[in-house]
């Protein structure tokens, strides 16, 4: 209702009825799809264990004792930390069953029944809450007695920064190239459907292994590898977005007015075709998972310590056959399950709620 | 017609042709030295060089690609660093293992995936659609090795279920068999109803299928013939897709599974760094997968005469 004392303009204002653009309307509609909602906040929640691992995450993934090496799921355990010589700001943790402290003296007795005293200047910190800790593994520990939650929670930044990245790769190849092929037509377009089905041939994983063979391991070489992989889903949604805008009336004035074939393209085609990208990018980014997952589940890819699902089940898999120790295999299989499953569902809702024909008021 | 077939056959060609120069360019002109590899740490200057002249790598880019497109055609794909043997031998060799897998996993995932998707579009959201589609969609989002690994853990391993042998191949008994299949199958069983659904939902809503209904015809004569028979085409394209597709190789599943298969030559290739293996199994899986919806595509002219010929 509006207030009897407010300004005219303003009133005419809030009373004209407002136009809702695509994009509300399709918000609006995601917003009653649950599954892609679940989908939402499980990405939100893979997003901020990926950007606040330091602080989200119990220990430091990289952090070895070698004597909690798999330990099962929710094991505790009973460490001192002592100063480490050549690293001073990093202590060195020590497996103990048991210490006394007397005076300056620590007594400590360690898992193999070894008893030794060493002085508290040894030690590192000043306070007993600095050098003595309990530490609960929720989830376990590695055959490196590494904390199996906190490689969870930091092969979570892995696998997303490797799919943004690729993602980024493959939607630049793709839309430029669906663009191309779309607005000219004729022996460009079918140039590059040429070049699509060409690599539409190879089964895209193996593209990658065979990219990611030939570049060498890491980072970069696994984004570009999953990145010039799997554009042709892209570039063929492109082609045929521009295949039908290219007629329309808005593309017919922008030529009229003597605009260039590039600025035609990208400031007046590509922003109407905002929606399918936004599908297909969240698809890309589900399967880009997936492909770094399985690079480095080879042991290509990433390359340890850094802590990556695929790497994590690759580790956990040779307990599989001895029958002990399953869960190893088992946590990292569901993070990625959950992880592609939310891109999933979230793209599927996107799907239906950009959709143009399925809109209603 | 005889056109068509040979305009089809004629791009195939053209895309082999490509398949065979991405796979050249893939390991030729990007870095790494295939003649050092081979000899690894023992290889000296000497050697090397020696090597990469018996290799042909000692000629210009062209001349090696020239090179490299007559072999091609004359079916030599090289030897195996790793065991000497000839590369084709070897993937013929295996290809058995892949295809009774491959063939096993889609009937399973067919059939299946069309009932479901059949059922699905009939009672659309009701509790069964929903069901049914979202177990689809994570059907769809666990990688096959995920999956893999899962189904040991749970059937074979031991803690829970003991009833399947962990790997190996069916010369050991059928029984392993089942597991990889049913991994193999589920991700196209999955993908398969999905589109069975959407493509039956889209032809349910015809004014045919109205008609038909009006005329009295029974609800099995309506579903089958004349909406499922209308809903074919994109089920079709995307059987023979995913077949082509594990017929290419099933990398993880043989991997996991262990399984004699050309997954397997390739997994072990990666691992040696054996440069002809790999690019003799990108090849042939690439011209299998062309060769295979070639195929479709001229089992369609005969099928379905509505096919655009142009």
């Amino acid at each position: 209702m509006q207030e009897p004392i407010a300004e005219p303009v303003a009133q005419t204002n809030a009373q004209r009825p407002q136009a809702e653009s695509l994009w509300q309307l399709s918000w609006k509609k995601l917003k009653r799809s649950i599954s892609a909602m679940i989908g939402m906040y499980l990405i939100g929640l893979i997003v901020f264990l990926a950007v606040f691992a330091d602080v989200v995450s119990p220990y430091d993934p990289n952090r070895q004792i070698l004597e909690y090496a798999v330990k099962t799921t929710g094991f505790r355990g009973n460490v001192i930390y002592k100063k480490n010589p050549s690293r001073p700001d990093e202590p060195h943790p020590v497996a103990i069953a048991s210490y006394t402290l007397r005076g300056d003296t620590l007594q400590y007795t360690d898992l193999t029944g070894g008893t030794y005293a060493i002085s508290v200047g040894e030690l590192y910190g000043t306070s007993e809450s600095e050098w003595h800790d309990e530490p609960l593994y929720v989830l376990g520990t590695d055959s490196f007695g590494r904390d199996v939650l906190s490689r969870i929670i930091y092969g979570a930044r892995i696998s997303l920064y490797i799919a943004i990245i690729s993602q980024v790769i493959s939607l630049a190849i793709g839309i430029v190239l669906g663009a191309l092929a779309g607005y000219y037509r004729g022996w460009v377009d079918d140039g590059i459907m040429w070049l699509t089905n060409v690599v539409w041939s190879f089964p895209s994983i193996l593209l990658v292994i065979a990219f990611s063979v030939a570049l060498g391991q890491g980072e970069w070489q696994t984004f570009v590898a999953i990145g010039v992989s799997t554009w042709v889903d892209v570039a063929r949604i492109i082609r045929g977005q521009f295949f039908s805008l290219r007629e329309a009336e808005f593309v017919e004035a922008a030529r009229a007015l003597g605009f260039g074939p590039m600025r035609t393209i990208f400031r007046h085609i590509l922003p109407n075709t905002l929606g399918p990208i936004t599908v297909v990018a969240t698809a890309g980014f589900a399967s880009a998972i997936v492909a770094e997952a399985g690079l480095s589940f080879l042991g290509l890819g990433v390359q340890p310590p850094t802590a990556s699902w695929g790497q994590m089940i690759r580790d956990g898999r040779g307990y599989l056959a001895v029958g002990s120790n399953l869960e190893l295999a088992l946590y990292p299989s569901i993070a990625i399950a959950i992880a592609v499953f939310a891109f999933n569902l979230l793209g599927d809702g996107l799907r239906d709620a950009l959709d143009p024909r399925t809109i209603k008021k | 017609m005889i056109s068509y077939i040979i305009r089809k056959l004629l791009y195939s060609l053209l895309i082999i042709w490509g398949v065979v120069s991405a796979t050249f360019v893939l390991t030729s002109v990007l870095p790494g030295d295939p003649a050092r590899m081979m000899l690894g740490q023992r290889g000296d200057v000497t050697s090397v060089e020696a090597l990469r002249k018996q290799l042909g790598l000692d000629k210009s880019l062209p001349e090696q690609y020239g090179d490299y497109l007559q072999k091609v055609v004359k079916g030599d794909l090289g030897r195996s660093f790793a065991t000497n043997r000839d590369v084709l031998e070897t993937i013929a060799e295996r290809t058995p293992a892949t295809a009774l897998l491959a063939i096993t996993a889609m009937l399973l995932a067919t059939i299946p995936g069309i009932l479901i998707g059949v059922i699905s579009s009939l009672r659309p959201n009701s509790w069964l659609d929903t069901t049914a589609m979202s177990i689809s969609l994570l059907g769809i989002s666990m990688p096959s090795f995920v999956v893999g690994i899962l189904f040991v853990l749970l059937f074979a391993a031991g803690p829970v279920f003991d009833w399947m042998p962990v790997s190996g191949y069916v010369d050991r008994g059928w029984e392993h068999l089942i597991l990889p299949m049913v991994t193999l199958g589920i991700r196209p069983l999955s993908i398969i109803a999905r589109v069975t659904r959407s493509s039956m939902l889209e032809v349910l809503g015809q004014d045919y299928v109205r008609t038909a209904r009006a005329k009295g015809l029974s609800p099995t004569t309506v579903v089958v013939k004349h909406a499922l028979r209308n809903a074919l085409n994109p089920i079709v394209t995307t059987v023979s897709t995913w077949f082509a597709a594990l017929l290419a190789g099933t990398f993880f599943i043989e991997m996991i599974f262990n399984w004699p298969g050309i997954g397997l030559v390739a997994i072990s290739a990666i691992e040696k760094l054996d440069y002809p293996m790999i690019q003799g199994v990108v090849l042939f899986t690439a011209v299998v997968f062309v060769l295979i919806n070639l195929l479709v595509d001229l089992l369609y002219v005969f099928l379905d005469p509505k096919v655009k010929l142009s």
